[in-house]
């Protein structure tokens, strides 16, 4: 398979879905965000002949951590339906510009070599590698509020592990583990404190 | 094959030792409410947890380090390393004294927190150093801050586990780009279109450096710290703010040492200069704070910021010299002598149910076991510095070369010690109505006995009159498979 058809759409499907995962409303950034993380993990780990352990393990505990953590109604069909309209999202985007450039210059910026040894690493992982981490780190260092806190921390965790496997390839299976483990403790204890903290400001 | 399949059980007992009695203690405190009266389980799951701690710090001593606790499990490798046995031995016995101590409706989760803490830190320095020892502390402090903070509706607790969520989630992200600039370092030496040797290396150790420095809570990363010993249960506290640093710092020294040696010129940049320099600043920030805050819990995150500050400068010592033994060893004493504050802090609390100092004024004259271990922590907190600076393995002066340093050092050092004298002080002083109204502590009961016991001997051990730190200092093992760039050709 050509790897500029896999990689390119799944790299602007990962910056885009990162761009939401941190500038929408509850149940499109949850949304967006087990998108990202799917993305992210299938270009990280590539899956060409066969499904790797340590992309099950990615992805099963994306998916469970976020249904874990998810708050209770948020999977109601008619209200996903309405929120996830394509004009619905992009309004998002266009109120958030600064998010909205930070991913396009993220992809731009990967494509250029930064004096390391990356030439013969893919551009399309370290753009979307980028985009993730220039997306993801400012809300995880400026935001208020837990849980968009916790997705900007995955965001931009799923950016680092990208352009790190855009030089070095995917993680061993030790560091995979605990990788994961990394995914479900900051989705887990934001819920958690996210909880907490409505319950004793109410 | 019947043979092979007791001795490769009894090996991953022995290896795994710290996490089965953490796993062991989720069935036995579930279960515990079935035994005796329902009005007695609280005070059932601590002792549970008490007997657990302690069955495991002798577990760990037992199992040790050595070729038969090697569990090789398909391409995961599982070795103890001797610091990580001697925290689990050391930290097991302390944490159970603490348990013991505090009592409390929470005693029995509290003895988990501690349990888990303590496997965490033994697997994490049983395999190679690397990302995944040090992913599995981050993640782990993080959970356990949450875990120590239960269900409560305390906003000061939901924010300060908020603000170590936030920590951690920055940390890892720097933790995956020190390794990837650590892996570019072969390819610099041959290829000169890349990166020189020299940036990458310095790189590294300023990416390392910073993991270390938001995890032990240095300036200005040290609020972190202060708000989960101000807000967070003593033993969570501790294990959050004292000892996954204290084996974190051991990781990072290791990695620091190994990529120092590894480059025939000196790390370049600003990086050591920096280190030494937020180093002083960090004990003497953490002493004079200390001096000045009025809240028990802020005095000891204080005292922790300024242990942090030692850390610090080990780390900048290990840089310029690294095969310095001396750094490795300040981590260990540095988490007794917190721990030895946080049980009188638990202790006192439990007597008077006060924090503030002005409230607790005479405390001293009504409690004079309590005197006895704040003597031993304050003993410990001025031995520890003075044995590191003229040990001459931690050499500070020669090291740094900088006198401004070396006096910068010594005061913050000097203040942290009469932060701790001035506590013992207020306890002489006259006694404030709280304190006086409530009842005159029995110097001679066997639980005060067992305290003042346990906390001798935990002074001694951090102040290096029981000399039992030394294997601390061995290296950690490295990864046999380096990590290598995909694409690179041989």
């Amino acid at each position: 398979m050509n790897p500029l058809l896999f990689e390119l759409p799944l790299a602007l499907v990962a910056a885009l879905s990162g761009a939401l995962a941190v500038t929408s409303a509850r149940r499109a950034a949850w949304i967006a965000l087990v998108l990202m993380a799917t993305t992210a993990a299938l270009l990280e780990f590539r899956p060409s002949d066969s499904l790797s352990p340590a992309l099950l393990l990615r992805l099963t505990a994306i998916f469970g951590a976020t249904l874990y953590a998810l708050p209770p109604g948020l999977l109601a069909w008619r209200a996903l339906a309405h929120d996830l309209q394509p004009r619905r999202l992009l309004a998002t985007l266009a109120e958030h510009p600064v998010v909205a450039v930070s991913a396009a210059a993220g992809l731009i910026l990967g494509t250029i070599p930064l004096a390391l040894p990356i030439e013969g690493s893919s551009v399309l992982l370290r753009g979307a590698g980028v985009a993730l981490l220039l997306i993801g780190l400012p809300p995880l260092l400026t935001n208020r509020y837990v849980e968009a806190t916790a997705r900007a921390a995955v965001v931009t965790l799923s950016g680092a592990l990208l352009l790190r496997a855009s030089i070095l390839g995917a993680l061993d299976l030790f560091s995979s583990i605990a990788i994961a483990a990394g995914f479900v403790a900051l989705l887990l204890i934001g819920a958690a404190v996210a909880g907490q903290l409505t319950k004793a400001e109410d | 094959m019947i043979e092979v399949q007791p001795l490769q059980t009894l090996t991953a007992i022995r290896a795994l030792s710290p996490l089965l009695f953490a796993l062991l203690s989720l069935i036995v405190l579930a279960r515990s409410d079935r035994f005796g009266n329902r009005s007695d389980a609280h005070a059932r799951d601590g002792n549970a947890a008490v007997l657990l701690l302690s069955a495991s710090s002798v577990a760990a001593l037992l199992a040790g380090s050595g070729y038969a606790s090697t569990l090789n499990v398909g391409l995961i490798t599982v070795d103890p390393s001797e610091p990580g046995r001697l925290l689990v031995t050391l930290g097991g016995a302390v944490f159970a004294l603490i348990v013991a101590a505090g009592q409390g409706r929470r005693a029995g989760a509290m003895g988990q927190v501690a349990l888990f803490g303590l496997a965490i830190i033994d697997l994490a320095l049983a395999i190679p150093i690397g990302l995944a020892p040090i992913v599995i502390l981050l993640v782990g402090s993080a959970s356990l801050s949450a875990l120590a903070a239960g269900n409560r509706e305390d906003a000061q607790r939901a924010r300060a586990v908020f603000r170590d969520l936030r920590t951690v989630g920055v940390l890892l992200t720097v933790i995956v780009v020190a390794e990837l600039l650590r892996s570019a370092i072969p390819l610099s030496a041959t290829d000169p279109s890349y990166a020189t040797t020299s940036s990458l290396t310095a790189g590294v150790a300023l990416t390392l450096s910073l993991v270390l420095l938001g995890m032990i809570g240095a300036f200005p990363f040290h609020h972190r710290l202060v708000r989960i010993f101000e807000s967070l249960p003593i033993v969570g506290s501790l294990m959050v703010g004292v000892w996954i640093p204290a084996a974190l710092s051991l990781i990072i020294f290791n990695e620091l040492s190994l990529l120092s040696s590894s480059v025939s010129e000196p790390i370049g940049g600003a990086v050591v200069a920096a280190l030494f320099i937020t180093g002083t600043v960090t004990l003497l920030f953490g002493g004079v704070s200390a001096l000045l805050h009025d809240d028990v819990g802020e005095v000891l995150g204080f005292l922790a910021v300024g242990n942090a500050g030692w850390l610090t400068l080990g780390a900048a010592a290990i840089i310029v010299h690294p095969s310095a033994v001396g750094p490795l060893l300040v981590a260990l004493p540095g988490a007794l002598v917190i721990s030895l504050f946080g049980l009188w802090r638990i202790s006192i609390r439990r007597h008077y149910e006060l924090t503030s100092l002005q409230e607790l004024s005479g405390w001293a004259r009504r409690t004079r076991a309590l005197g006895v271990v704040l003597i031993c922590a304050a003993v410990s907190q001025t031995a520890v510095p003075v044995r590191e600076f003229f040990s001459g393995g931690f050499d500070i002066a020669g090291q740094s070369g900088g006198l401004l340093i070396t006096f910068g050092a010594l005061l913050g050092a000097g203040t942290l010690a009469a932060a701790a004298i001035r506590l013992l002080l207020v306890g002489l002083a006259q006694e404030s109505q709280d304190v006086h109204r409530t009842r005159k502590g029995k110097v001679l009961s066997p639980a005060a006995i067992w305290l003042m016991a346990g906390a001798i001997l935990i002074s001694g051990a951090a102040a290096g009159l029981i000399n039992i730190e030394a294997a601390a200092s061995g290296l950690l093992r490295t990864d046999p498979v380096e990590s290598a760039p995909q694409n690179s050709t041989p």
